[in-house]
């Protein structure tokens, strides 16, 4: 039997860590959740592309052939990609990474497409894509920091660290009632205690999740100190050494000819012999001149569990054929390899197909929900009651009420802000020098907007103005699209396949739902108890 | 039959979150150190990775758990006992392996 003392304490452990870290955890949450579907995002916001109809796979071989004779810098890294979709601009891309930057950020990157034209002459054009789905996925990896880099990524781990302290020491202050309060959702007068118990079903309930989410979340924020501190103390040096080993010798003479390696389609069906499951959506071509060279075949296989959250990958020689790697093979890696695989498959939504994605974008919601809960208990805790024989209403404490109005601006203020900068996307496409930093922009603006008047205008008011302003952000998505299809003179453009459509219909339905809550809170902040932060008059 | 009332427990916030924090960090490198050295015939690559992957719920479990300790010393004696314990079999591992 536990003893009263030790749930005493952990409720401190549970109340402290949670109130450290609720708001942070709410971004990475709700980003989280959407980076789920980053691929669709990055389609809907994608302009129409340059390459249609697209160089078809089976002049691809020439395409290659062409476009490194011209640009041989892009036979570093570059990307063939076996199907058409709206944010792949063109059949063949690379990336040119500045020197020295970090391997998470993306902000230095540029982008180049080549395609062939009529004379089979390689046609190569600068691109510059939206990175907005990349953006809110680095506002989830980094708890809503700007930049994925070292330091903002020890922000998150400490953030995670807590995180699973939270976890823990709520299921031990649950423990001995878990019994009788499970499942039992008490919907009545008592306001607090049907908070708390819908904050128990759904930390309860959405636990193996949460904890793969902060273990692995930890484990991303500090492997390289890990690995290094692991490395000192029981690999003997072995561990680094391996790695320095494997590294491409870089500025290599150009030793092979491209012309010589197998047509793409040839190098596709060496992996579909291996593993017929597996769908291979792109082809990812690695320093093809250098003494090393290497085709990896990135693609999904629904019955298996990825290692990244992009797929798998095998490894091939682009001139012999030959496999020079299954680790990464989804479906076929060894039993010690899956294990290291599912981590990365567990916290990604990698297995399992559409339905698993579904799945974790509606329980990344609720933990965003269950962030935001905690911190409304623990105002709730604090309230302080006006005397029942009436009389003058208690000033709320001031500690209170700031961290309803931080909670208020902090969340809504995210939600708002990424609908936003999504929209921005299409509205400001060609009209702007630098389209990502308006996405940066954007988003913190409204950020940083939504605080402010959370804080200006107090928890109870803000609460039902944000919450309409984000149903109206996030209402603009669809509409966005509708007069892109509606109105062709406005230059903007609608995209109709199924996943981009997905984005508009998720949209709506997250417009109502935050719509039917600024009338829900609206009720509560005219009719709800007035001793109370969010009461209009009270805060 | 024992009649003593419990002794209450100590708070000690600081002294278990750091014992829990260091020592269990002592802990989760110790057990990863054990992994590694019962599973000679395991590619380096793939036992490296397993070792990182161990390190967060080890020593984040611990932690949690140090709470639990009735004092702050007690969390102290008994965490570090334990990372003595498991670095002692860990370097005679070692030794008699000559790794």
């Amino acid at each position: 039997m536990l003893r009263a003392d030790f749930i005493r304490i952990y409720k401190a452990v549970h109340t402290w860590t949670g109130i450290l870290t609720g708001m942070a955890l709410f971004i990475a949450f709700y980003a989280g959740a959407l980076t789920v579907f980053k691929e669709p995002l990055a389609r809907w916001v994608a302009p129409p592309a340059l390459d249609r109809p697209a160089v078809p796979l089976s002049a691809a071989q020439p395409l290659i052939v062409e476009t490194l004779r011209t640009h041989p810098a892009a036979a570093r890294d570059f990307t063939l990609h076996l199907r058409d979709a709206e944010h792949l601009p063109a059949r063949m891309e690379w990336q040119i990474r500045p020197p020295g930057g970090d391997d998470h950020d993306e902000s230095g990157v540029r982008h180049y497409a080549a395609s062939l034209d009529a004379q089979g002459a390689a046609q190569v054009t600068e691109t510059h894509p939206s990175r907005v789905a990349a953006f809110i996925d680095t506002l989830h990896r980094v708890v809503g920091l700007p930049v994925d880099n070292d330091p903002n990524r020890w922000v998150m781990g400490l953030v995670a660290a807590l995180y699973t302290l939270a976890l823990v020491s709520g299921v031990i202050v649950l423990l001995p009632s878990l019994v009788k309060d499970f499942f039992a959702l008490r919907i009545g007068r008592n306001l607090k205690r049907m908070w708390l118990d819908a904050h128990n079903a759904v930390g309860i309930i959405s636990l193996p999740f949460h904890l793969v989410m902060a273990l692995t979340a930890v484990a991303f924020a500090y492997h390289d100190g890990f690995y290094s501190v692991q490395d000192a103390l029981i690999h003997g040096g072995k561990w680094s050494s391996a790695f320095e080993r494997q590294r491409p010798t870089p500025g290599a003479a150009p030793a092979r000819d491209p012309a010589a390696m197998l047509p793409p389609l040839e190098l596709v069906a060496r992996v579909q012999a291996l593993s017929p499951g597996f769908e291979p959506v792109l082809l990812q071509y690695q320093q093809v001149t250098g003494p090393r060279p290497m085709v990896r075949v990135w693609g999904k296989d629904a019955a298996a569990v990825s290692p990244r959250a992009r797929g798998g990958f095998a490894a091939i020689d682009p001139y012999s054929g030959k496999l020079l790697g299954s680790d990464f093979l989804p479906g076929l890696q060894s039993t010690p390899n899956l294990v290291i695989s599912s981590f990365f498959a567990l916290h990604m939504a990698a297995f399992g197909g559409t339905l698993v994605q579904w799945m974790y974008f509606l329980l990344g919601l609720a933990g965003a929900w269950l962030f935001y809960s905690g911190n409304l208990l623990w105002i709730e805790t604090r309230r302080r009651k006006a005397p029942r024989q009436g009389g003058e209403l208690p000033a709320q404490r001031r500690d209170a009420r700031l961290l309803a109005a931080g909670t208020v601006g902090v969340c809504l203020g995210c939600v708002g802000g990424i609908s936003l900068t999504l929209v921005g996307g299409k509205w400001l496409h060609d009209h702007v020098e630098d389209l990502n930093a308006w996405h940066w922009g954007l988003y913190y603006a409204a950020f940083f907007a939504s605080i402010a008047w959370a804080f200006r205008r107090g928890a109870g008011k803000a609460a039902v103005e944000l919450l309409w302003a984000a149903a109206a952000l996030t209402a603009a998505i669809p509409v966005t699209t509708l007069l892109g299809w509606s109105l062709p003179s406005l230059g903007l453009w609608a995209h109709t396949s199924v996943a981009t459509l997905s984005v508009d219909a998720t949209a709506l339905a997250g417009a109502l739902a935050l719509a039917w809550m600024a009338r829900a809170t609206s009720r509560r902040v005219r009719e709800g108890a007035a001793d109370s932060v969010w009461s209009a008059g009270g805060g | 039959m024992d009649t003593r009332k419990p002794l209450p427990i100590q708070r000690d916030w600081v002294a278990k979150s750091l014992a829990g924090t260091l020592l269990g960090f002592g802990l989760a490198l110790c057990i990863s150190g054990l992994f590694v050295r019962l599973n000679p015939g395991m590619a380096l690559p793939v036992k490296g990775q397993l070792a990182m992957w161990m390190l967060p719920p080890i020593w984040l479990g611990t932690l949690a758990g140090s709470y639990f300790f009735s004092s702050g010393l007690r969390a102290w004696l008994w965490l570090g006992g334990a990372n003595l314990l498991l670095a002692a079999v860990l370097a005679a591992i070692s030794a008699s392996s000559g790794a």
